[in-house]
């Protein structure tokens, strides 16, 4: 931990408990300050993404009020039956789990100025890894769980390493290797459930043994998403708090300074994918030993895992590579992806329109950035007749 | 963001107004939404289906048929939920339950077992079937244990074994015709519930070729030794598990390796993995210039024959509509909770079977007259997807499959049906391979 002493024209430095108020204080100001204009374009862009969607709706005929209205039963609210609330909303918590996780691996990849979208490919190798381990070993309660987990995080940061060492090594561009990594895992894994991890049924894994599995705290939610939290948030210390996440960070922002700071560029890469490879592997131990909803296994036809990878760009992007910010991402996403069944069976509104309006939210935050590039080339080009 | 600021307007404020007008709109929609409606009650019938979903053309697709023809005949009104993933299959199965409308929710496919335990344990008060499943043989934490079954859940299983023997019949009497040494079968994803068809096909080559030495002992001795009667019994037929129900190319490149070990006929036990099969053979014909088979391949679940017709020289179907239908129709009559419970939870449709003292069959060989029945399942995935389906208008298409028919010897059809007169009396009994090692012992014996 970096220990500085801030020094805020608003805060009083005192000695001792006070000190360390008023520096917690000054601490989350300085957050609230940077939330500020972060926070308001994702809004924004929230707000455009459902306009559209909207109109959508419009176009296929449909009404959007009600349509959205159905959507926010993702979140358990409007259900009448009471007893459906809770399960609905604990349904998009436990929905959220993979998606703050799987953000985290694309938004410290960014954050290092990379691109690793081997997400997908790094969840079904950690999924794998739970579902054997939790099906296939006997070990006691509670440690069972916990090497679970471990041996699925390290599978899915050995997995992650793979383009990292292209990358550093031979200057492969992470972008090919991690699709192609996400490819050889997408027939792996199914071979590996069909040939060696099937246990009663042929076209799924063993089904994970009760000492295995994350305690239940309601509906298809267990304490896999506390472990999920905790992941996010480390995650923020490291980089924002320790000089290894710090280097990392500059690396992304500015690969020229860091050379001449003489930060190690291949060390930062290596622990960014290392990070995003654990968070991915964790996302997909989550869907295997974290979710009864799925059945505690994991099919061939990797169903209950597939496209969580994708999807966590999508929320790292709303959630601007942040992985706190992933968090309220990932909650966001998830209850508008559960409210996609609502729409469809009240409405008949196809689910994938959820799918649409979320690309909508996304593109509305590229779109910004994009503008002061096409302002540029803009000018540009009216400057060259002269 | 550039275009706020250039405005002028602060990032506070927008949060600010942000916050304050999704508040207002939930609260407002609340307020709308939470007012008493009165409507009239309706009988709704829920089908959820399996990965794959419609234009399978076999068995969802027939799962759906069924609910039409339940719409139309009961008077209800049928809701379709498509599982696009496993995991879609409790929330589907919930969310049709918790619609006050809804009756009879239905769970299409094997791999639903699980969840329809769950769901039916959740929503005692409504009535539940499964199509192939088994849910008396599962236990569900809270719900029930193994053997236990519950009074609102419904399996309706198959005689899939029955009539996989005479598809089996009929593609190795084809084979002794044309002097071909196979037959092949191209299965999906190897579960108890395709073992039964596995073993009945087998089972039926086996019977054809014995039937064949001792009706035609002499034809039989002089077939030359391409002939599938000179074939050794073990590896009479070409199969393998492609591992999936859902990926088409899987079909095409399991059954090209049968057909060009001169296969007669392939038999589709993957829904639309047929329409691989199909690539091939088209393929064939085109290359050769064929109007119509040999080389055949055999449909599955639905009347598959005129998807390429006269190269689909019959179909297996298993009727899974009149499942679907019948539960409807137990349902408005009040006698569905007294078949669950006199019947043990299971119902078993096939040959001859009957339920309630009422013929109910679900199994059979396609005929001519089920071809039109079938025509439509077409023109409604043509509908479905926009692209073009049948290979030509209904008239052509049932012209093809009757010169198909005719073309092959009238004893090889008449075989077929002495064998299902024989299996309907109980004179001969097709093995039922529904664990690890009935199959075992019979892969010994058949190959």
């Amino acid at each position: 931990m970096i220990t500085r002493i801030e020094r805020n024209a608003n805060t009083e430095i005192n000695a001792g408990e006070d000190e360390v108020v008023a520096r917690l204080f000054g601490t989350i100001r300085e957050h609230l300050r940077t939330l500020k204009r972060p926070l308001a374009d994702s809004l924004f862009a929230l707000f455009i993404g459902l306009l559209i969607g909207a109109a959508l709706m419009l176009v296929f005929g449909h009404n959007p009020i009600t349509g959205y209205i159905s959507m926010l039963k993702g979140f358990g609210l409007f259900i009448r039956e009471g007893s459906f609330n809770k399960t609905e909303f604990l349904e998009a918590l436990a929905y959220s789990v993979p998606l703050m996780l799987t953000a985290i691996t694309f938004a410290v990849g960014m954050r290092a100025g990379i691109f690793n979208i081997g997400a997908e490919g790094q969840v079904y190798m950690g999924a794998v890894a739970a579902a054997w381990i939790g099906g296939h070993l006997v070990l006691p309660t509670g440690i069972h769980v916990l090497v679970a987990t471990a041996f699925a995080m390290l599978v899915g940061a050995l997995w992650a390493i793979l383009p990292a060492i292209l990358k550093i090594f031979a200057g492969v561009h992470e972008v090919i290797s991690s699709i192609m990594l996400n490819w050889i895992a997408f027939f792996h894994v199914p071979y590996l459930i069909i040939h060696h991890f099937a246990g009663a049924y042929a076209e799924r894994t063993a089904a994970i043994l009760p000492t295995a599995r994350y305690p239940v705290i309601g509906a298809s939610l267990t304490a896999v998403i506390f472990v999920a939290i905790a992941a996010c948030v480390v995650v923020y210390f490291l980089l924002w708090r320790t000089r290894a996440g710090y280097e990392l960070r500059l690396v992304g922002d500015n690969p020229d300074a860091a050379r001449y700071a003489g930060v190690n560029i291949r060390r930062a890469i290596l622990i960014s994918f290392i990070i995003g490879g654990m968070a991915a592997g964790l996302a997909g131990a989550s869907q295997v030993i974290g979710r009864p909803l799925l059945g505690w296994t994991l099919p061939a036809t990797l169903g209950t895992v597939f496209g969580l990878g994708f999807s966590g760009i999508g929320v790292a992007v709303v959630g601007r590579n942040h992985p706190i910010g992933g968090i309220f991402a990932a909650l966001l996403f998830a209850g508008m992806l559960n409210g996609a069944k609502f729409m469809e069976y009240d409405f008949g509104i196809p689910s994938d329109l959820v799918v649409a309006i979320q690309g909508v939210i996304i593109l509305a935050l590229a779109v910004p950035t994009l503008l002061p590039m096409i302002r540029k080339w803009v000018k540009k080009i009216g400057r060259k007749p002269k | 963001m550039k275009l706020l600021n250039s405005k002028g307007i602060a990032s506070t404020t927008v949060i600010i107004v942000a916050i304050i007008v999704i508040i207002a709109a939930v609260a407002g929609v609340y307020l709308v939404v939470m007012k008493p409606t009165t409507a009239a009650p309706a009988f709704k019938i829920a089908v959820v289906s399996d990965i794959g979903g419609r234009g399978d053309l076999s068995f969802n697709d027939m799962a759906f048929k069924g609910g039409e023809e339940a719409e139309r005949d009961f008077n209800v009104q049928m809701v379709e939920l498509i599982s696009q993933t496993e995991a879609d299959y409790l929330p589907n199965l919930r969310i049709a339950a918790s619609d006050p409308d809804v009756k009879l929710i239905v769970g299409v496919g094997y791999l639903l077992t699980t969840d329809l335990v769950k769901a039916a344990g959740e929503f005692p008060d409504k009535n539940f079937m499964g199509i192939d499943t088994y849910t008396k043989w599962v236990a569900v934490e809270g719900v029930k244990e193994i053997g236990e079954t519950l009074p609102n859940l419904l399996d309706i299983v198959y005689e899939e074994h029955k009539g996989s023997a005479l598809v089996g019949a009929l593609g190795a009497l084809l084979a002794t015709y044309y002097d071909k040494p196979y037959i092949g079968g191209v299965f999906g994803i190897e579960i108890a519930t395709l073992w039964k068809f596995e073993i009945g096909y087998k089972w039926g080559a086996d019977w054809a070729i014995s039937w064949y030495e001792n009706n035609h002992p002499d034809n039989a001795a002089a077939e030359p030794t391409t002939s599938i009667v000179k074939t050794p019994t073990k590896e009479r037929v070409l199969y393998t598990y492609t591992g999936t129900f859902s990926d088409i190319t899987k079909g095409y490149t399991a059954a090209l390796p049968m057909y060009e070990e001169n296969a007669i006929a392939v038999y589709n036990i993957a829904g639309p993995l047929g329409l691989g099969i199909n690539s091939v053979v088209r393929d064939i014909a085109r290359r050769d210039g064929l109007e119509q088979g040999p080389p055949f391949w055999i449909g599955v679940d639905a009347n598959q024959d005129w998807i390429n017709p006269g190269f689909v020289i019959a179909s297996m179907m298993k009727r899974v509509d009149r499942g679907v239908y019948n539960a409807t129709k137990w349902v408005k009559d009040n006698t569905f909770r007294n078949l669950v419970e006199n019947y043990g939870g299971q119902v078993t449709l096939g040959i001859g079977t009957t339920v309630a003292g009422t013929l109910t069959e679900g199994i059979s060989i396609s005929t001519l007259a089920d071809l039109d029945e079938f025509v439509q399942m077409g023109v409604k995935a043509e509908e479905l997807t926009g692209e073009p389906v049948l290979l030509g208008s209904p008239e052509w298409i049932s012209t093809k499959v009757s010169t198909m028919r005719d073309a092959q010897p009238s004893w090889i059809w008449d075989a077929v049906a002495e064998l299902e007169g024989k299996i309907r009396s109980g004179e001969v009994v097709v093995p039922l391979a529904s664990t690890a090692d009935d199959v075992a012992y019979w892969r010994n014996i058949l190959g």
